[in-house]
Order: structure tokens, then C-alpha cells, then sequence
């Protein structure tokens, strides 16, 4: 009866965990598409949840090259202008350097961050700190 | 007099070295060449791999006639059919909803639309006023005409909410 039970669990283990990760592998937890700021920017910022982490996608995206360009995910609901970051300081998790102005591009966030709290991507100009393009995140 | 000509050469070769230094840095604080020059990345999808339904189309539910709520995208299985979810979705309850493709076009000016076999495409009978659901969508469904999901009241002939379907 025991042994019947663990082969069961050995089953479950088996052939139902993998199918359960890779339905939640890929799933779409949040997406919205971005205004130019100080810069025209356009395109879709969307987070998946995969098997390694969230990952944020940018798709279509296109915004203005400059200096030490970052994507930002900022604790705001959306950022009209650059002043939100020079007097409000608003909180931000640096996702690293924009890796092209132009195409699809991906980024790891890091595991723990709080996305009810971080809503909106941001692609910053860290020499001028200037906000080129916000995109907020809708479920 | 050398030795006016010297401090004047000297004088020259500093000014020179500080308008340098001064170029340098003007340069590297505005990258003026990165107004002319594009840096294009292609990355593949990070989810791509393990025969994923890739998503195509996406948007948010608008109120139209009653308080509509959630998210409709459209997804692609890897054998090239599609299908439309709804998310967090939350509607009114009412008898014969149905969920439509439809083109924006054709319902920006009135909300109340009788929706004919050629303008619209019947997904079917809405599964549930409340949560996550999934619609097969016909292959030959043409999605850049058809590009917004309505919840159609076939009771009532009119438009409960919308969500116009933009690409990932």
C-alpha cells in the first residue's frame, strides 16, 4: 500500500511538476506600451514569468540613442517628465544598460522585486537624468 | 625676445591642451554621434523554447454600455492555431452575451451595434461574466482587420465593453 502510494507520488513527480512548470513558464504578468518622454520612444515592454526568473521584453521598441542609456523599473504608476527623478527621487531597480535603441531586447529583473511596487519601465539617461521614455505595467 | 616667443608658445600649447580637455569632455557628456548612429538588438523570446503558445495581440477591456474589466490576448499554439484569453476579466451578467471580433472602426461612433455576419466574428457565447476563459479563433480570421474583442449583449444588441487588440 505504501509502495503503491510513493510509485504514485514518483508518477506525479515525474510527469505532472514538469507540465505545471512549463505552464506557468512563459506566462505574460504584466505589459504596457511606452510614451516618449524627453524623446520620442515607442514599442511594448512586457514581463514574462520563465523558468529562470521574471524577464522583462521590450518589443518593437524604438527611442533616441544617447549616453549611458539604462532601463529603469521605477516606483511610479506612470512618469510624465524627468523631473519625477531630480526632485522626487523615486525609487528604481537599474535592469542594466539599454542594450540598442532600436529591436527586441530582454532583461533578468531581480528575484524579490516587488513589482506592486515597481510599475512602470523607464529608459533613463543616467548623464543628463532624463526620463526618454516611460512604459507602465498593466496586469 | 626668446624669451617672450617661448612663454607665448608655452601659453599657446596650454590653451591648446585645456580647449582639448574641454572638447573631451563637451564629447563625452553629449555623444553628439549617437544622434546619427543606431544600435539595433534582435533577441529571440526568452519563452520560445519549449513549444509555448507565443502571444500575438493584446489589450485592456474599456467599458462600453456596463462596467468591463480585464485583459484579452491572443495566442498562437506552435501548430499555428489561435486562441483569445481573457484575464482578471469581469463583466455584467446578462442572457446570450457573446464574445465578437470586431474592427474598431465600425464601433467608434455608435456603442449600441447590430454586428453582421460580415463585419463581425462570433467566438461564441460568453463561458463566464467572471475570470480567466479561452476562445478558439477560426484560421482564416484575419486579425489586423478584426483587431478588437466586444462582449455583445445579443439580448439587448448592444456593447457591454471592448478591448482593442495591439501588437506584442
Amino acid at each position: 500500500m505504501r509502495f503503491a502510494r510513493l510509485i504514485g507520488l514518483a508518477v506525479a513527480i515525474t510527469f505532472v511538476a514538469p507540465g505545471l512548470a512549463i505552464a506557468q513558464s512563459g506566462a505574460i504578468v504584466e505589459t504596457g506600451t511606452f510614451h516618449g518622454v524627453v524623446h520620442k520612444t515607442i514599442g511594448r515592454a512586457t514581463i514574462y514569468a520563465s523558468s529562470n526568473g521574471r524577464v522583462l521584453r521590450l518589443t518593437h521598441f524604438t527611442t533616441s540613442n544617447g549616453p549611458n542609456l539604462h532601463v529603469l523599473l521605477i516606483a511610479a504608476n506612470d512618469a510624465q517628465d524627468d523631473e519625477n527623478f531630480l526632485t522626487k527621487k523615486i525609487e528604481r531597480v537599474d535592469l542594466g544598460p539599454l542594450k540598442g535603441n532600436e529591436g527586441d531586447q530582454n532583461y533578468t529583473i531581480p528575484a524579490g522585486t516587488d513589482l506592486s511596487k515597481y510599475k512602470a519601465v523607464s529608459i533613463f539617461c543616467e548623464h543628463f537624468n532624463a526620463n526618454f521614455g516611460t512604459a507602465p505595467l498593466e496586469r | 625676445m626668446k624669451i617672450t616667443g617661448s612663454t607665448s608658445l608655452v601659453k599657446r600649447v596650454l590653451l591648446l591642451a585645456f580647449a582639448l580637455v574641454v572638447l573631451f569632455g563637451l564629447w563625452y557628456a553629449f555623444r553628439p554621434e549617437k544622434l546619427f548612429i543606431n544600435k539595433r538588438v534582435d533577441e529571440a523570446a526568452p519563452i520560445l523554447s519549449k513549444g509555448q503558445p507565443t502571444p500575438l495581440f493584446t489589450g485592456r477591456f474599456q467599458r462600453e454600455l456596463h462596467k468591463t474589466t480585464g485583459r484579452g490576448t491572443v495566442y498562437q499554439r506552435p501548430d499555428g492555431t489561435r486562441y483569445l484569453q481573457l484575464t482578471d476579466f469581469s463583466t455584467s451578467n446578462a442572457p446570450a452575451l457573446h464574445v465578437l471580433l470586431v474592427n474598431s472602426k465600425d464601433i467608434g461612433a455608435n456603442k449600441d451595434f447590430a454586428p453582421t455576419g460580415k463585419s463581425s466574428i462570433d467566438l461564441g457565447e460568453l463561458k463566464n461574466t467572471q475570470g480567466d476563459q479561452d476562445y478558439t479563433i477560426g484560421s482564416a480570421v484575419d486579425l489586423s482587420q478584426f483587431n478588437t474583442v466586444a462582449i455583445y449583449s445579443a439580448g439587448s444588441n448592444s456593447n457591454f465593453g471592448m478591448a482593442k487588440l495591439e501588437s506584442f
